[in-house]
């Protein structure tokens, strides 16, 4: 699995990812769905899988003294490493924006809060559940995958925003804010959040994997 | 000793089967694997290293079922699929890097020495490079990880006369000390006078010999004759018959010929591998 991590990185991941990294300094504009700013890094995976079936890939994997299923697990791991990177870099401009932007500002969706990552990380596992399994079903169609793909992360944006801030729940009282007490009554959300994304992520690999075993190549 | 053992290997595609492909190749040998295009060369080869799932046979490499040992057999194994090249936009040498890390038997001294003999360079992209270097390029990784068994997917089509004599004498070299093997696929036949020692013939799915090759051209004659001399039993063992004004000419099996007393001369392997397509179209 460690040389399989070492292909991805070294031949496989498309540039871009890294580029997309520095988008999260979206967080920083004042009103902004700041979700969005997440988006940029699928994008990019999105253009890692166009790029390998240009440059052979899955060849060059299914050739390797490895089992296949170990192919796709590598991949999907080093997304979730991305994905998992994307998260930290973007921590330090929530700190920097709630500084720097009056306090509630962000007209156009939630605050960088600590509820904020814990529903982007549960956005991610939903995508990972849904990409990579409709690629890795004929291994051919990165296309159909990101569009599926996106449309998760559309509805599920404005989901996120409308329970945020419009549909009146126990937690509407606390979600949306930045105080201190209120951040802290927000961290179950994140850590469910990460749990969710992990399992998600995991189920993803798993299904992948198993569909990609029957794949002919 | 066996390094490849195929046994009645099947796969049906819709409107394509591979009908009980057997062949085996010893250490020590060139197979050339020929057959016209869409002949089942390529399916052949992706079923034979579990690209593609067979319906059914078995693949022994090594001694070993290929199906149950798939990662140490690969670790032996060197495959060139035709000229599907991978990671254009990458350096030779950040392709070498990752690709030895899979290998137990990585020979860095033996890679530096390829790459120096194959006058390859490694700060060059892949898809920099001409086909017959790309070939070369992925002959010096697989040698350099001790691969044992080398298959290679049509990889002389597209070069020039010159590459591509100077990459048959690469093949010869490999198999020199006798502990390698190579089974190449080709439609081009002067490559098999060249350097093949055993032939294995795919006609539409199913092989029709795997033989050395002077038993495979001394399989056959060709005959001609007149007209007259063009009776129902010569039709029946004709095999390409093409039928002229003043007479005809086809190919018969060695023993056909003789006993049909027509005038019988030895024939090339291009004109053998025309007449058995031309009888296979009708």
């Amino acid at each position: 699995m460690k040389n399989l991590l070492y292909k991805e990185f070294r031949l496989a991941i498309h540039p871009s990812v890294y580029v997309f990294f520095l988008l999260s300094a979206l967080l920083l504009v004042p009103s902004y769905p700041y979700y969005v700013s997440f988006f940029y890094l699928t994008l990019g995976l999105f253009l890692t899988f166009k790029t390998n079936r240009a440059e052979n890939d899955i060849f060059y994997s299914a050739l390797l003294p490895v089992r296949k299923g170990d192919v796709v697990r590598a991949r999907v791991l080093a997304a979730a490493l991305l994905e998992l990177a994307n998260i930290l870099i973007a921590v330090p401009f929530a700190v920097l924006s709630v500084k720097i932007n009056p306090v509630g500002g962000n007209n156009a969706g939630i605050e960088p809060n600590v509820a904020f990552f814990g529903l982007s990380m549960l956005m991610y596992g939903g995508f990972n559940l849904i990409f990579f399994p409709v690629f890795y079903k004929t291994g051919r169609s990165e296309g159909k995958a990101f569009l599926w793909g996106g449309v998760f992360m559309f509805l599920y944006i404005i989901a996120a925003e409308a329970f945020a801030q419009y549909i009146p729940s126990p937690v509407s009282a606390y979600l949306d804010a930045l105080g201190k007490s209120e951040q802290l009554r927000q961290l179950p959300v994140l850590f469910a959040g990460v749990i969710l994304w992990a399992a998600l992520t995991l189920l993803s690999a798993k299904i992948s994997a198993g569909r990609f075993e029957k794949v002919d190549l | 000793m066996e390094l490849l053992s195929v046994r009645d290997l099947c796969k049906t595609y819709p409107g394509f089967t591979l009908d009980r492909v057997s062949f085996s190749l010893e250490s020590g040998y060139i197979m050339g694997f020929i057959g016209r295009n869409g002949a089942g060369k390529t399916t052949t080869l992706k079923s034979m290293l579990g690209l593609v799932h067979p319906d059914g046979g078995a693949v022994e490499m090594f001694g070993m079922d290929f199906r149950k040992k798939e990662s140490a057999c690969r670790q032996q194994l060197g495959v060139v699929l035709g000229d599907a090249r991978y990671y254009g936009s990458k350096s030779l040498r950040d392709v070498a890097a990752v690709t030895a890390r899979f290998y137990e038997c990585w020979d860095d001294a033996a890679y530096r020495d390829y790459m120096k003999r194959f006058s390859l360079d490694e700060s060059k992209r892949v898809r920099e490079l001409s086909t017959g270097m790309w070939v070369k390029f992925t002959l010096a990784l697989a040698l350099s990880h001790g691969a044992r068994l080398l298959v290679l997917d049509e990889p002389t089509s597209g070069l020039d006369p010159v590459s591509r004599d100077e990459l048959l004498d690469i093949f010869r070299d490999t198999v020199a000390n006798g502990e390698r093997s190579i089974l190449f696929s080709t439609h081009i036949i002067s490559d098999l006078e060249k350097c093949a020692d055993l032939i294995t013939y795919i006609h539409a799915g199913k092989i029709l010999t795997s033989t050395d090759r002077d038993s495979f051209t001394d399989d056959y004659r060709k005959v001609t004759g007149g007209r007259g001399e063009l009776t129902d039993a010569v039709r029946e063992s004709a095999i390409g018959l093409r039928e002229q004004s003043f007479g005809f000419e086809a190919m018969m099996k060695t023993e056909d010929a003789i006993s049909s007393g027509l005038a019988a001369e030895p024939i090339g392997m291009e004109e053998i591998m025309i007449h058995i397509e031309r009888e296979g179209r009708e």
